[in-house]
Formats: structure tokens, C-alpha cells, sequence
């Protein structure tokens, strides 16, 4: 066994510290909590409010068609928890390609339909529920 | 200051604003607030191995006050200097700790601690419980762009520097020893 100096045990225990934090983001991301009760998925059409589906009183998957103005369409289907655009006929599918969203993080939106999804966990307060949690994003 | 040691502090106070422009050019791929490549801290961490802490705030403040009047916001540059200054701190203890050496280990440790200081100042000011999800993705990516920073600034050190400056003691001392 050579000797260490001071610094390299420093450096070998700060090491350990960043592979435990590391592991432990990992997990964090991997294994999200569920949100068992008060998950509410918001539809906006053209920033008017068309309905509110309760998530986590969905018993079985089911679909349905929202239609814009334009004659866009946006099939979205419902599951216990999470909810997604399915097919669209936006020339982008960027909402068909962000899969299904089951946390208030990101929502789903079609630009050219002017659809919106947003998630609302409604176990805080009931007043800002229209506001988004975020309103500014600096860099 | 003498003026080689004043001028070589504000060519590297220029360069921390070139890398910051370029940087704040590149879209952003990941979209959550505040990941950042945060290149900028290769010039802090050259800093700090060649100068002391006081040279290094001084170029650290000059460039976030800088950088916020060219393009931010007033409020980024409140997030801006906190993230900042928890990021000197911390790199400053990490390198006294480990006696200059793994330039990467106090870039990682600096990186981390700069997200959790802009985090920590978000949730202050918003007062939203929501931001600190972003948590476990900011110190991801914290530990590997401060990797990737940590070996810029080796590199750096190791060949450019000696470049940039005839010899160690005339970086220091300003040239007229």
C-alpha cells in the first residue's frame, strides 16, 4: 500500500460524495413518486378552458377527438394517471411525439391547433390553479 | 494592481464574457430553466489556481454584471451573481482542500453548488415549492458539464498559460520582480 497524501484521500472521499449524489439523481428521476390523489389534466383550446379530466379517477384508458378552428384535430387519450396527444394532423407532431406527460413539468401543445394540456396537481391551493407554476425562464 | 497583472485580468474577464456570449448562443437542447454548459467557470478555475481569491472575485463580478447589462435582465443578474458567488466559494474551499490538484473535482463541486445557489434563489423569489423538482437534473448535469469544464481548465493550465505568461511568478507579482 503506497502512502496517500492528505490531498488524494480529500479527493478520493469528495469522489465518493459526487457517485453517491450521482446514484441517487438517478434514482430520483427513475422512480418518480406518484401522485396518487389530485392530478387534474386542463385542455385549453385557443386559451379557452374546454375540460377538465380528472386522472386519477380514470379506471380505464378511453380516447376522443378535439377539433380547432382550423379543422386541426388532436386525438388524445386518457389513462389513470398520465394523458397524451396520440395522432394529430399539425405538420410537426411535436405533441404526438412528447408521449405522455403525468407531472405538471412540461404540458402538451399544438401550435398550429392552438391546443394546450396542462396538468394541475390540485393538492395545494384551488385560486392559482390557472396560473402555470412558472410564468419567467432566464438563462 | 500593476498594469501587466491589470491587463491580464481584463483580457481574462474578456474572454469569460466571449465564452459566456457564445455560450447563451447555443439553443438550449434540455428544456429546464438553468441547465447550461456554464463554460464560463473554466476561466474562474484558471483564475483561481494563478491568483488569488480577491483577483478572481473581482473578474467573476466584473463578468456577471457585465454579462447582465449586455443581455439579461435585471432578475438574472440577481440569479446570476448568486449562482456566481456560491460557485467561487465553494471552488475556492474544494481547491484549498485538495491542494490545487483534480481541477475536475472543484469544477464539479463548484458546477453543483452553482445550480443549488440558482435553485435556492429561485424558490426564494418565487416561492413555488415546484422549482426544486428540477433538482436531480440540475445536479446531473451539474457533474458532467463541470467534468467537462474541470478538464478545459486543466488543459488550459497546463498548455496555455505558460504561453500566456512568461513564467509563474511574473502572472502573480505583475512583471516587476
Amino acid at each position: 500500500m503506497k502512502k496517500f497524501a492528505a490531498y488524494q484521500k480529500t479527493a478520493f472521499v469528495i469522489g465518493i460524495l459526487l457517485i453517491l449524489i450521482f446514484l441517487s439523481c438517478m434514482a430520483w428521476i427513475i422512480f418518480p413518486k406518484p401522485h396518487s390523489d389530485g392530478l387534474t389534466a386542463d385542455i385549453y383550446q385557443d386559451g379557452k378552458l374546454l375540460q377538465s379530466i380528472n386522472l386519477s379517477a380514470v379506471a380505464e384508458p378511453y380516447t376522443f377527438t378535439v377539433q380547432g378552428e382550423n379543422g386541426g384535430t388532436n386525438t388524445i387519450e386518457v389513462r389513470p394517471g398520465s394523458i397524451a396527444v396520440i395522432s394529430a394532423d399539425c405538420p410537426d407532431k411535436i405533441c404526438v411525439h412528447q408521449g405522455f406527460i403525468s407531472t405538471s413539468l412540461l404540458p402538451i401543445t399544438c401550435l398550429p391547433n392552438h391546443l394546450v394540456i396542462q396538468i394541475r396537481e390540485s393538492a395545494t391551493d384551488k385560486e392559482t390553479a390557472t396560473e402555470p407554476a412558472l410564468d419567467m425562464i432566464s438563462y | 494592481m500593476r498594469i501587466k497583472k491589470l491587463t491580464l485580468l481584463a483580457m481574462f474577464t474578456t474572454l469569460a464574457l466571449i465564452i459566456f456570449t457564445i455560450e447563451s448562443a447555443i439553443p438550449p437542447l434540455i428544456p429546464i430553466p438553468g441547465i447550461k454548459l456554464g463554460l464560463a467557470n473554466i476561466i474562474t478555475l484558471v483564475l483561481l489556481k494563478n491568483y488569488s481569491f480577491q483577483d478572481t472575485l473581482w473578474v467573476l463580478l466584473a463578468r456577471i454584471l457585465l454579462s447582465a447589462f449586455f443581455f439579461g435582465q435585471a432578475l438574472s443578474l440577481l440569479y446570476s451573481l448568486m449562482g456566481g458567488l456560491c460557485c467561487l466559494l465553494m471552488m475556492y474551499l474544494t481547491n484549498r482542500l485538495l491542494k490545487g490538484h483534480y481541477i475536475f473535482l472543484t469544477s464539479i463541486a463548484g458546477a453543483i453548488s452553482h445550480n443549488l445557489g440558482q435553485l435556492f434563489i429561485a424558490y426564494l423569489i418565487t416561492a413555488v415549492p415546484g422549482v426544486l423538482v428540477y433538482l436531480p437534473f440540475l445536479m446531473l448535469s451539474a457533474i458532467l458539464t463541470g467534468f467537462f469544464t474541470g478538464l478545459c481548465a486543466h488543459f488550459i493550465q497546463r498548455y496555455l498559460m505558460p504561453a500566456i505568461a512568461g513564467s509563474q511568478s511574473d502572472l502573480k507579482s505583475g512583471g516587476d520582480n
